[in-house]
């Protein structure tokens, strides 16, 4: 994090100062026993993209933590066979579930650390925290006291998603292009499409695949536009062999996805037919331009459409 | 077809010009007031004919990637969006003619259909 957005967050976390570190840390941690191969716990912080676990014996007492920096030491020094033990830090600087969040503020400045394991009096590790944490636990707390509104709160909650199509995780952070679907008027239908079609060609991304693009996205944004009743996102990544398309929505869920997607289903109203829209084409429409396609949806809570584009 | 001789013979007003018209070859051409049959049946650089003279027609027409937008019936768009069809980049066209009229004059200058239901009696495919 860079200083001033350090200094934000602790301005900001000065109205929290007196929560209870128990409340924000993620829990229960990740962690690995003294036995472990430092190889298997290079792998751990792979597939779960973290950055250091605490090291436990049994009954979860904590007897270390090892992170990054070790296992650089042990890639200088040592074999990817040795055991965590070997390598790990034992004086490991933590904190307890009753802390608040300004004994965070206040261990981080000092010691400068990327994570602390939480404890309880028994010595315990039930959780971890991290920057992040707190960064998460402040933007849900303001989201609810200010915003007041839940929706918000969802997407805050929500840093990634994983892909039905490919099981990949979708990463917020790793966004190309994002856009917000204004449902208040039919007229604007397509702003996004047409802002994410001049994105991609700046890109110089092939005109025939952005042109599949753009109107997949322009279908699925007139639906969140006409249909939902909510407000809507869309994501796009601009991946090495692919597109990928996120197009969400908070509103009415689609009943009977299965009629939805046949050629001539519609719900649409005569003033929405008389816009132009309500052929039932729409879906049929992103089916045939993407390479593959899924729809999500839950009756009142809203639609979330997946495609990916191969290049 | 040049956009500018199909301007002459529909006797149409250029209502946004975008970019000059000498040198925008009309091949194709499609006609709707439905967007989802332009999304679904389009073919790139094809001229969009409709009688829905809203600002959706342009992003349609955008996203489809037409050479031009032409309305029938002497339609046009609502003054209260002239910021929506000032940032167009496709030139806007309307005609005094029906849609019935306008496509048969079309077709008559050997415009053929971007939906190519018209292949059944055509020699040049
Ligand atoms: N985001 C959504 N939220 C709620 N219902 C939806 C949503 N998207 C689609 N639907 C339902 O699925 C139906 C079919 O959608 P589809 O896009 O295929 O056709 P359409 O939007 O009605 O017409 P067209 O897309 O041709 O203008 C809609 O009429 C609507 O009932
Ligand atoms: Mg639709």
């Amino acid at each position: 994090m860079t200083p001033e957005s350090n200094k934000l967050l602790e301005k900001i976390s000065q109205f929290f100062s007196n929560i209870r570190i128990g409340e924000i840390m993620t829990s229960p941690a990740i962690v690995v026993t003294p036995e472990t191969s430092i190889k298997q716990v290079k792998n751990i912080m792979k597939i779960k993209k973290i950055s250091g676990l605490p090291v436990v014996k049994r009954g979860l007492k904590l007897t270390g933590i090892i992170s990054i920096e070790d296992i650089i030491k042990v890639l200088e020094n040592g074999k990817l066979e040795d055991s965590v033990e070997r390598w790990m830090t034992k004086d490991v600087k933590i904190l307890y579930e009753e802390n608040t969040l300004s004994d965070f503020m206040s261990i981080s400045q000092k010691y400068k650390f990327g994570r602390y394991p939480v404890i309880n009096n028994e010595n315990k590790v039930i959780g971890i925290i991290t920057k992040y944490d707190v960064i998460s636990w402040l933007f849900e707390k303001l989201g609810t006291m200010y915003i007041h509104d839940d929706r918000r709160k969802k997407i805050l909650e929500r840093e990634e998603y994983t892909s039905r199509l490919t099981g990949e995780l979708l990463d917020n952070k790793k966004i190309s292009f994002d856009f917000d679907i204004d449902y208040t008027e039919i007229q604007r239908i397509g702003t996004g499409a047409t802002k994410l079609k001049s994105f991609l060609k700046k890109k110089g991304i092939d005109e025939k695949l952005i042109r599949k693009v753009s109107i997949s996205t322009y279908e699925a944004e007139a639906n969140v536009v006409i249909h939902s009743e909510s407000y809507g996102k869309i994501f796009c990544w601009d991946f090495e062999d692919s597109i990928r398309l996120l197009i969400k929505d908070y509103g009415k869920g689609i009943e009977n996805v299965e009629m939805a997607m046949q050629e001539g289903f519609s719900t649409a109203s005569e003033e929405v037919r008389s816009q132009g829209f309500g052929a039932g084409m729409g879906l049929p429409n992103m089916k045939r331009f993407s390479d593959k396609m899924t729809i999500i949806s839950e009756v009142g809570k809203g639609v979330i459409i997946e495609m990916l584009f191969y290049k | 077809m040049k956009l500018s001789n199909l301007v002459k013979e529909l006797n149409a007003r250029i209502l946004h010009k975008a970019k000059s018209l000498e040198n925008i070859e009309i091949e194709y051409a499609g006609a709707s007031d439905l967007m989802s049959d332009f999304l679904a049946f389009s073919k790139p650089n094809m001229l969009l004919i409709t009688g829905l003279a809203t600002p959706q027609t342009l992003t349609t027409a955008s996203v489809i990637e037409a050479s031009a937008i032409l309305f029938v019936r002497g339609k046009t768009i609502p003054k209260n969006f002239l910021e929506i069809i000032e940032e167009c980049e496709i030139p806007i066209l309307t005609t005094d003619f029906s849609m019935y009229y306008t496509c048969a004059k079309l077709y008559q200058y050997g415009i053929k259909d971007a939906m190519e239901t018209d292949k059944e009696n055509r020699y040049d495919t």
